[in-house]
């Protein structure tokens, strides 16, 4: 599904050089779901952004699909983006002032599907997070685990063959981190590939495969359990 | 894809009113200034060349030049000639003259019963009828007996008789003529019809009476203030002044000793005054469209920055440079297009309410209109392209983690 080779990330502020990420390679299957643990600053959301097609990498080579993305243009980015990756970030990133339905029915805009077709696929995906009641809602009207379902409801609109889930329940009570994950869950068991980052031990275990990353390197592999 | 455009763009100013509503205040102060700017110029040059041509074309002044009664002593040599034998040499010596018509004014006071009116006394010829295109009303204008023996008659303008006598019809009341310490009573013959303006004034406020009883119960002088003459015809309009022209020059060998003046060149000079002004104020207006468009270059610019997470948001999900860049484009034209359209109303009204207050029509040109819009769009566009491709240009992952 998808390689990274030696992947590097150098962040260039002046005279300071930061390196992000120091030679990063893993192979991650499809209908996989891997977790990436570590501290702060270790470059988990750095080596997310270069996964989500958000950024290129300085060196190295990243194979989606069997397509080197590495060094694509901008608008070439956009569209992988657009079809083949669905994001979950900690903190929701939903665009204020706008309906739960309309959120979820941008991506499906900018992949040039009809009005009425995307309304279809938007309120589908919606119930199927358990949203159905609360299509017209407005976004700052809904609780944070429901934000974050619509979020998730938003990554899988255009049918992506990778999500990634940056902290998604970084910003959640414990309850409602259950609920996510649960709907993380049910979505690796229905063949999704899913990579995301976390903090926690007890949310890195719904994955089958932990990667720590410290200081830009892979420090250690651990298989939580077989592939389902 | 452009009509989902127009609906996000749509959709972020409505949700933005108050700031949306600021940022076109510009664009339509700058439009309503053009529109009634141009309007009320357009309709004001409509009223006044319309009732200058109402006139005739083939009208013509002759007066003495500036230099007259310098000095307080002697006049220009122009002050001996123009006299009633000036008018008479010009009808025979200049074949492209029709009919010459003196015209002396001077003001005063007319006393009729209890009313009193400051007028004008117009003393004339018969010819001045003709020459001006004016005719009596009721009763009749002088005739050549009362030229001939300078009688006490008048003849009120429209507007003279009905202030001073109302419904009442003036014909054959005495009525005082004051002026200078003098009293001179008048048997009142004829009312004129009524009369635009033209370079003859307002020929509705005045009284005539013959030259004679002027010169001789008046004026004291044989002094004649100035002369109308007519063309044969509005072709030979020109042919006539250069004549009258040449023999006056012949006369005073000096051009700065008279004026001639024809309604070609007094709407030729009217046209002029008002393409000027026009311009000039369109000008003006034009200014505060393009402070407008920096109005709505602001406020975009704001826009950009206060929505850069969206704009992360929205690259994130997919939105390659042109859907940003035409978002953003199309949200200042849309403020431009509204601004434009609002500021065509009150534009609109400005003009309308203007010409209901000087009584005339409102003309409003639809290039005008659609000059002013296509400006505004032009502005929104030129303006709104920059803050639109800084927009476009943003960093996904940068603003992303914009606070
Ligand atoms: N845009 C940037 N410019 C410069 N340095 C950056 C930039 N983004 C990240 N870094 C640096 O790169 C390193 C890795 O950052 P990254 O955000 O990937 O860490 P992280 O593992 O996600 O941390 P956290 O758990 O706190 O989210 C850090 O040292 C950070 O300061
Ligand atoms: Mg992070």
């Amino acid at each position: 599904m998808l390689r990274v080779e030696n992947l590097t990330k150098v962040y260039k502020n002046g005279e300071i050089e930061v390196e992000a990420l120091r030679g990063v390679s893993f192979e991650v299957k499809t209908g996989e779901m891997l977790a990436i643990m570590g501290p702060s600053g270790s470059g988990k959301s750095t080596l997310m952004h270069l996964l989500g097609c958000l950024d290129t990498p300085t060196g190295g080579r990243y194979i989606l699909d069997g397509n080197d993305v590495s060094n694509l243009k901008e608008d070439q980015l956009a569209e992988i983006r657009n079809k083949y990756i669905g994001f979950v970030f900690q903190q929701f990133n939903l665009l204020s002032r706008t309906s739960v339905l309309h959120n979820v029915e941008v991506p499906l805009i900018y992949n040039g599907v009809r009005k009425r077709e995307r309304r279809e696929i938007a309120k589908e995906m919606l119930e199927k997070v358990g949203l159905g009641e609360r299509l017209h809602h407005n976004t700052n009207e809904i609780s944070g685990g429901q934000k974050q379902r619509v979020a998730i409801a938003r990554a899988l609109v255009n049918n992506p063959s990778l999500l990634l889930a940056d902290e998604p329940t970084g910003n959640l009570d414990s309850r409602t981190e259950k609920e996510i994950m649960e709907i993380f869950l049910q979505l690796h068991q229905q063949g999704h590939t899913i990579i995301l980052v976390t903090h926690e031990k007890s949310i890195a275990r719904y994955a089958q495969r932990i990667i720590y990353l410290v200081d830009g390197r892979i420090s250690r592999e651990e298989v939580v359990r077989d592939a389902v | 894809m452009l009509f989902e455009t127009i609906k996000i763009a749509l959709r972020s100013l409505f949700n933005n009113k108050m700031r949306t509503f600021l940022s076109m205040l510009g664009i339509i102060i700058g439009v309503g200034a053009v529109i009634a700017v141009i309007s009320i110029a357009v309709s004001s040059r409509e009223q006044v060349t319309s009732s200058i041509s109402q006139m005739g074309s083939n009208l013509i002044t002759i007066s003495p030049g500036f230099r007259r009664g310098r000095f307080g002593g002697f006049g220009s040599s122009a002050d001996n000639i123009f006299t009633m034998e000036l008018g008479e040499s010009i009808v025979n010596y200049c074949p492209a003259v029709k009919a010459v018509a003196p015209n002396n004014q001077t003001s005063g006071y007319l006393i009729a019963a209890e009313n009193n009116y400051r007028v004008n006394i117009v003393g004339t010829t018969i010819d001045y009828l003709e020459i001006n295109n004016y005719s009596v009303a009721s009763g009749k204008f002088f005739s050549q007996y009362d030229l001939d023996n300078a009688t006490d008659v008048m003849v009120l303008g429209s507007e003279l008789a009905e202030e001073l006598f109302g419904r009442q019809s003036p014909l054959g009341n005495k009525i005082t003529f004051y002026y200078n310490n003098q009293r001179l009573v008048f048997k009142i013959i004829g009312v004129m019809e009524e009369k635009g303006m033209g370079i003859t004034g307002n020929l509705n406020g005045s009284a005539y009476i013959p030259i004679s009883t002027y010169l001789n119960k008046i004026s004291g002088s044989r002094h004649i203030d100035s002369f109308f003459a007519q063309a044969n015809s509005s072709e030979e309009a020109k042919l006539a002044v250069s004549q009258i022209d040449y023999l006056l020059f012949k006369y005073t060998g000096d051009r700065n000793e008279y004026r001639l003046m024809s309604q070609d060149q007094l709407l030729d000079t009217i046209n002029q005054v008002t393409v000027t002004m026009t311009l000039m104020l369109s000008g003006i207006a034009g200014i505060s469209l393009l402070v407008g468009g920096i109005g709505i270059m602001n406020i975009m610019l704001v826009s950009v920055t206060e929505r850069t997470r969206e704009i992360g948001i929205r690259k994130a999900l997919g939105a390659k440079r042109k859907h940003i860049l035409s978002q953003f484009i199309v949200e200042a034209l849309t403020l431009s297009s509204i601004g434009g359209i609002i500021g065509i109303f009150i534009g609109y009204f400005i003009a309308y309410g203007v010409a209901n207050m000087g009584g005339w029509v409102l003309v409003i040109s639809l290039p005008t209109v659609l000059l002013a819009f296509g400006f505004s769009l032009i502005v929104g566009l030129f303006f709104g392209i920059y803050p639109a491709f800084k927009a476009s240009k943003l960093d996904p992952v940068i603003a992303l983690s914009y606070e």
